[in-house]
C-alpha cells in the first residue's frame, strides 16, 4: 500500500534563461508529512506548482498518488492545494465558497466545512474578502480537507499567521491526517517548528534537492562532534564533515556517522536536531544526503570551512 | 444493520468501509494482501451485502456509517471515556517528542496517575491538542508496546497493559540514603551541581549500555557531559 | 500490536467519471451574474427605449406614407418632416449600438480570464477536480451562447424599429452604418467580441489593460470588415448605365454602390478632366468637381463618357449576413479554441 505519492525523476524548470529546478530526483511515500525547506528562490514553490500540474516541466517527470501525471484529472480529483497568499474568491461569501467548491470536485463533505467554519467563528453569509488572514488561510484549509483527498500540498501555509492560528492550523491538518490518512507535503521557512510536524524532510538549494529522507534516518545518521579544534582537520579528512564551526579552541564538526561509530578519543558526540542539520547544509551548498544507493550523491564531505 | 441488504450502497459508504478495513489493518487484523484484496473489494461493492460480506471475521458492525472528519483542535480528550491523563510537549527541552510522550506515561504510571485498564489518548485527539505528526504518537504506542507496558485494541485504543515495578517505600527509603551518602562524598570532593548531575548521567548512561537495555537510548547519547577534565 | 504509521487512505479506482459538466452551470451564474446582470439592463434599457420610440416612429411613418397622391409636393413634405423629425435620433442610435458588440464582449469575455489571472485565484480553480481546461470551456461557451442570444433578440428589435427608414429611402440595408446591427451580424460581432476578450484575457492576464485591447482588436476587425471585406463577399455587379433617363434607377433604390468611375473609349478618366468638360456646361458644374446627378450624368454620357458602377444589388442583404456571420462564428470558434488549448497547454 505504499505508494509514492510525489515521485519525480529528473525534474527541471526553466523560466528564459533561469533554471528554477535542475534534475530533481525524489520520492515522497504516503503517510508522510514532507516538508518542502529552503532559502527563498530555491524552487520550493516551482516544486509544488509542478506536483499540481500549475506548471509543465521543462524535462523529467512528475507522478503523483501512484504514478498519475500529474495535472490529470485523476491526479488533481486526489489533491488537495492550498497555494501561497491562500487565493480565495473574495467577493464570495463563506457559503457560496463552499458551494462552488463542491461543484467543482466530485467528493465534498458538506457537515465537515460547516461544522469547521463554525468552529472558526466563521459566518457563512461574510465574504472571503472580509475575514482575517488567519481566518482565510483556515478558510482555505477547510475547503481542501472538505474534498478528502489523498494529498494535501501546503505551499509556505503559516507565514502569515500568528502563533495561536499557526498551532490551530497545523493541529487541523495533522488531525486530518490522523483521521483520513491524508499524506502532506507543505514547504515553509519555520524550520523551529517542523520537527514536531515533518516526518520527511527535502531541502532545496538553488533548484537542486540537496536531503531528502525520512527525519528519523536523517537524525539518526548525523550527529555532532565537539572536540578540540587542532585535531579538527585532522579528523575531517577521515569523518564525512557536512558542516563545521570553530572557535579558538573548540571546534563542532556537523557528520554522518552511524550510532556504532566510534568517536574519537577527546571529542564528545551529540544528537543533532532538525533544525541544526537543515541550516548545516543549507550553508554547505556542496554537500548532499539522498536516499538510495542507485542515486547516490552521498554526501560529498565539504572542506572544513572557518 | 441488517435490514435493507439489497440496497445499493454511495460512494461514502464505500470509503466508510475502506477507513474501517483501514482501522482493521492498522491494528494489525489484516495481513497487506488480504488488506488490499477486501479494499478493492469495498470500491467496487455493489449493495449492503457486498460491503457487509468484506467484515467477515473482523469485529464490529459490517457497513459502518460515513465517518466524520474530526470536529477542530482543542476537543476534549477522549471523548466519551477520556483517558485519565493528557500530554505535553517540551519543545526545547531536546528529547525527541515521541520519547517524551513515552516518559510522561511511565512517569504518570509511577505516580498512579495511570494504572492498568486505563485508556491512553487517542492518536486524534494527541494530535489535535499538540499539532504533532501522528505517526509520532503511534510511535510512542509502539514503543510502550514494546516494553509491555501498553496494548493496543483494535478499533478501541490504547491501554495501560502493566505497571513498572514498584519499587517498595523501605526500599526507596534505603536508596534515598545511599544516594545522599554519595552526594555528601561528592560535594567533599568539591563537584557543583553541575557536576555531580552530570556524573550521575554519564553513570547512567554505562550502567544501561552494559546492560545492554536499548530503551532510553538514541544514538549519541545526550550530550549533557562536559569534557571530563 | 500497533502500526508504527497511520495508514494511508487506500488506492481508488483510477479511471474516474469526470465531474459533470452540469455543475459548472451554477459557478458560472455565480461568478459571472454582474456581468450578466449588466448586459440584461443595458439591452433591456434599450430594448424599452427602441420600443417606445420605435412604436412613435412606426405611428408617423404610417401617417406620412399614407398620404396620396405620393409623388405630390405636399406628401414629399409629410415625409421630409417624417425624416426631419425622426431621423436624426435614429442615426444616433444606430451609431451607438454599433459600439455594443464591442461593449459586451470586452466587458463580458475579457474578465472571465484575465480577472482569475490578475487576483491569483486561477491557483485554486484550477487545481480542483473539474479540471482547468474544462472549466474554461463550460465558462466561455455558455457565456458566449447567452450574450449572442441576448444580442440577437435584440437586434430583431432593432430591425423592426429602423424599418420605416428603409421604407423612405433614407438608409439601405446594406450600408455599413447599420448593416452588422440588423439580420445575424450584430449577434455574431458580439460573440466575435466575446471571444476575443476572452483571448485577450488570457494572454494580458489584467482586466483593464484586457478589456482595451479587446476594443481595439475589435475596432480593427469591424473596420476591416465594413471598409473592405464586405464589399468583396460576392463579387460586385458592373453595369454602365445606373440612372438611365426617364427611368428609375437601374440598380435599384437599395444597391449599395461600392465605387464608380468614367472612362472613354475605354480608358478610365479622371476627375479633372471631367470637371473640365463640365465647364462646356456652367449651370451642371456647380463649386467644381462632378456632381452626381442624372443631368451631369446625361450631359457627359452625351459627350462619350460612361459610367461604370460597381454595387451590390439590395437583395444579396441576407446572403451577405450569413457570410459575414458564418466567418465570424468561425472565427470566434477557432478564438475559443484556441483560448482553451492554452489553457491546457500548461498542464503537463
Amino acid at each position: 500500500m505504499s505508494t509514492n505519492v510525489i515521485e519525480a525523476s529528473g525534474l527541471s524548470k526553466r523560466y528564459g534563461s533561469t533554471w528554477a529546478l535542475r534534475e530533481c530526483t525524489l520520492a515522497i511515500a504516503a503517510g508522510h508529512v514532507a516538508a518542502l525547506v529552503g532559502p527563498n528562490g530555491a524552487g520550493k514553490t516551482t516544486l509544488l506548482n509542478l506536483a499540481v500540474g500549475m506548471l509543465a516541466p521543462t524535462a523529467g517527470t512528475i507522478e503523483v498518488l501512484g504514478g498519475r501525471p500529474a495535472g490529470s484529472p485523476a491526479a488533481l480529483d486526489g489533491i488537495a492545494f492550498v497555494a501561497q497568499d491562500t487565493p480565495l474568491y473574495k467577493n464570495l461569501p463563506a457559503a457560496d465558497m463552499l458551494h462552488l467548491t463542491r461543484n467543482l470536485n466530485r467528493r465534498f463533505d458538506q457537515d465537515y466545512a460547516e461544522a469547521r467554519l463554525g468552529e472558526l467563528g466563521i459566518p457563512l453569509n461574510r465574504k472571503t474578502g472580509r475575514l482575517s488572514g488567519g481566518q482565510q488561510a483556515q478558510f482555505a484549509l477547510t475547503l481542501a480537507l472538505a474534498r478528502r483527498p489523498r494529498l494535501l500540498v501546503l505551499d509556505e501555509p503559516v507565514a502569515m499567521l500568528d502563533p495561536v492560528a499557526r498551532h490551530d492550523f497545523m493541529a487541523l491538518v495533522m488531525t486530518a491526517m490522523a483521521a483520513d490518512g491524508v499524506s502532506v507535503v507543505l514547504s515553509s521557512h519555520v524550520l523551529a517548528e517542523l520537527e514536531r510536524v515533518a516526518d520527511y524532510l527535502i531541502l532545496l538549494s538553488r533548484g537542486r534537492v540537496q536531503v531528502a529522507g525520512e527525519v528519523e534516518d536523517l537524525l539518526a545518521s548525523h550527529r555532532v562532534l565537539t572536540g578540540p579544534a587542532a585535531e579538527a582537520d585532522r579528523y575531517a579528512e577521515r569523518l564525512r564533515v557536512v558542516h563545521a564551526r570553530r572557535g579558538e579552541a573548540q571546534a563542532h564538526l556537523l557528520v554522518r556517522a552511524c550510532a556504532g561509530d566510534p568517536v574519537p578519543p577527546g571529542w564528545e558526540a551529540h544528537p543533532v536536531g532538525l533544525e541544526e542539520l537543515a541550516l548545516a547544509y543549507l550553508r554547505e551548498s556542496g554537500a548532499a544526503a539522498l536516499p538510495g544507493p542507485a542515486r547516490s550523491r552521498n554526501a560529498e564531505p565539504s572542506e572544513v570551512t572557518r | 444493520m441488517s435490514s435493507g441488504q439489497h440496497l445499493r450502497v454511495s460512494d461514502a459508504e464505500r470509503e466508510a468501509a475502506a477507513d474501517q478495513l483501514a482501522e482493521h489493518f492498522a491494528a494489525g487484523l489484516l495481513g497487506q494482501a488480504e488488506f488490499d484484496d477486501r479494499v478493492g473489494r469495498a470500491m467496487s461493492a455493489r449493495t449492503r451485502a457486498d460491503l457487509s460480506g468484506l467484515f467477515a471475521g473482523l469485529p464490529g458492525t459490517g457497513a459502518p456509517a460515513v465517518p466524520e472528519l474530526p470536529r477542530g483542535g482543542g476537543s476534549t480528550p477522549g471523548g466519551g471515556p477520556g483517558s485519565p491523563i493528557e500530554f505535553r510537549l517540551d519543545a526545547a527541552s531536546g528529547v525527541p517528542t515521541y520519547l517524551q510522550l513515552v516518559h510522561q506515561v511511565e512517569h504518570a504510571l509511577r505516580l498512579g496517575y495511570l494504572k492498568p485498564g486505563d485508556q491512553l489518548p487517542k492518536v486524534r485527539d494527541v494530535v489535535a491538542s499538540l499539532a504533532i505528526n501522528p505517526n509520532t504518537v503511534l510511535k510512542a504506542y509502539k514503543e510502550l508496546e514494546v516494553k509491555g507496558l501498553a496494548a493496543g485494541r483494535p478499533g478501541q485504543g490504547t491501554f495501560i497493559q502493566a505497571t513498572l515495578s514498584q519499587v517498595t517505600l523501605p526500599e526507596l527509603a534505603g536508596l534515598h540514603k545511599s544516594l545522599l551518602g554519595w552526594l555528601t562524598t561528592a560535594d567533599a570532593a568539591g563537584l557543583d551541581e553541575d557536576g555531580m548531575v552530570a556524573l550521575f548521567t554519564s553513570a547512567l548512561r554505562d550502567f544501561y549500555k552494559r546492560r545492554g537495555d536499548t530503551g532510553d537510548r538514541r544514538g549519541g547519547a545526550s550530550g549533557e557531559t562536559e569534557g571530563v577534565a | 500490536m500497533t502500526a508504527l504509521r497511520v495508514p494511508a487512505r487506500p488506492e481508488q479506482d483510477a479511471s474516474l467519471r469526470p465531474v459533470p459538466w452540469r455543475r459548472m452551470a451554477w459557478v458560472t451564474w455565480r461568478q459571472h451574474r454582474f456581468a450578466l446582470a449588466g448586459v440584461a439592463a443595458l439591452l433591456g434599457a434599450l430594448a424599452v427605449y427602441l420600443w417606445l420610440a420605435g412604436l412613435r416612429v412606426h405611428h408617423a411613418w404610417t401617417a406620412a406614407a399614407a398620404c396620396r397622391p405620393a409623388s405630390s409636393d405636399a406628401c414629399g413634405n409629410l415625409i421630409g418632416g417624417f425624416l426631419a423629425t425622426y431621423w436624426p435620433t435614429a442615426q444616433l442610435i444606430a451609431a451607438l449600438l454599433l459600439t455594443a458588440p464591442a461593449l459586451i464582449g470586452a466587458f463580458v469575455g475579457a474578465p472571465v480570464l484575465a480577472r482569475e489571472l490578475e487576483t491569483g485565484t486561477f491557483r485554486f480553480a484550477w487545481t480542483q477536480g473539474f479540471g482547468r481546461w474544462r472549466w474554461t470551456l463550460a465558462k466561455l461557451v455558455p457565456l458566449a451562447i447567452t450574450v449572442a442570444a441576448a444580442a440577437g433578440v435584440f437586434s430583431v428589435l432593432f430591425s423592426w424599429y429602423f424599418q420605416p427608414f428603409f421604407a423612405a429611402g433614407q438608409q439601405i440595408p446594406l450600408a455599413p452604418a447599420v448593416f452588422g446591427l440588423r439580420g445575424v451580424a450584430f449577434a455574431a460581432w458580439t460573440l466575435a467580441a466575446f471571444a476575443i476578450g476572452g483571448l485577450a484575457g488570457l494572454l494580458i492576464r489584467r482586466v483593464v489593460p484586457a478589456i482595451a485591447a479587446t476594443l481595439a482588436a475589435y475596432t480593427g476587425l469591424a473596420l476591416a470588415a465594413g471598409l473592405y471585406l464586405r464589399q468583396h463577399y460576392l463579387t460586385p455587379l458592373l453595369t454602365s448605365n445606373p440612372n438611365p433617363p426617364g427611368s428609375p434607377w437601374m440598380i435599384g433604390q437599395s444597391a449599395w454602390i461600392v465605387s464608380q468611375w468614367w472612362t472613354k473609349g475605354g480608358k478610365p478618366i479622371s476627375q479633372s478632366v471631367l470637371s473640365q468638360v463640365l465647364q462646356g456646361a456652367p449651370q451642371l458644374a456647380g463649386k467644381g468637381g462632378v456632381p452626381q446627378s442624372p443631368n451631369v450624368t446625361q450631359y457627359l454620357n452625351q459627350h462619350g463618357y460612361t459610367l461604370w458602377t460597381s454595387y451590390q444589388p439590395g437583395s444579396r442583404f441576407w446572403p451577405f449576413q450569413w457570410i459575414e456571420g458564418g466567418w465570424l462564428l468561425a472565427l470566434s470558434v477557432l478564438l475559443i479554441a484556441a483560448t482553451v488549448w492554452l489553457v491546457r497547454r500548461r498542464a503537463a
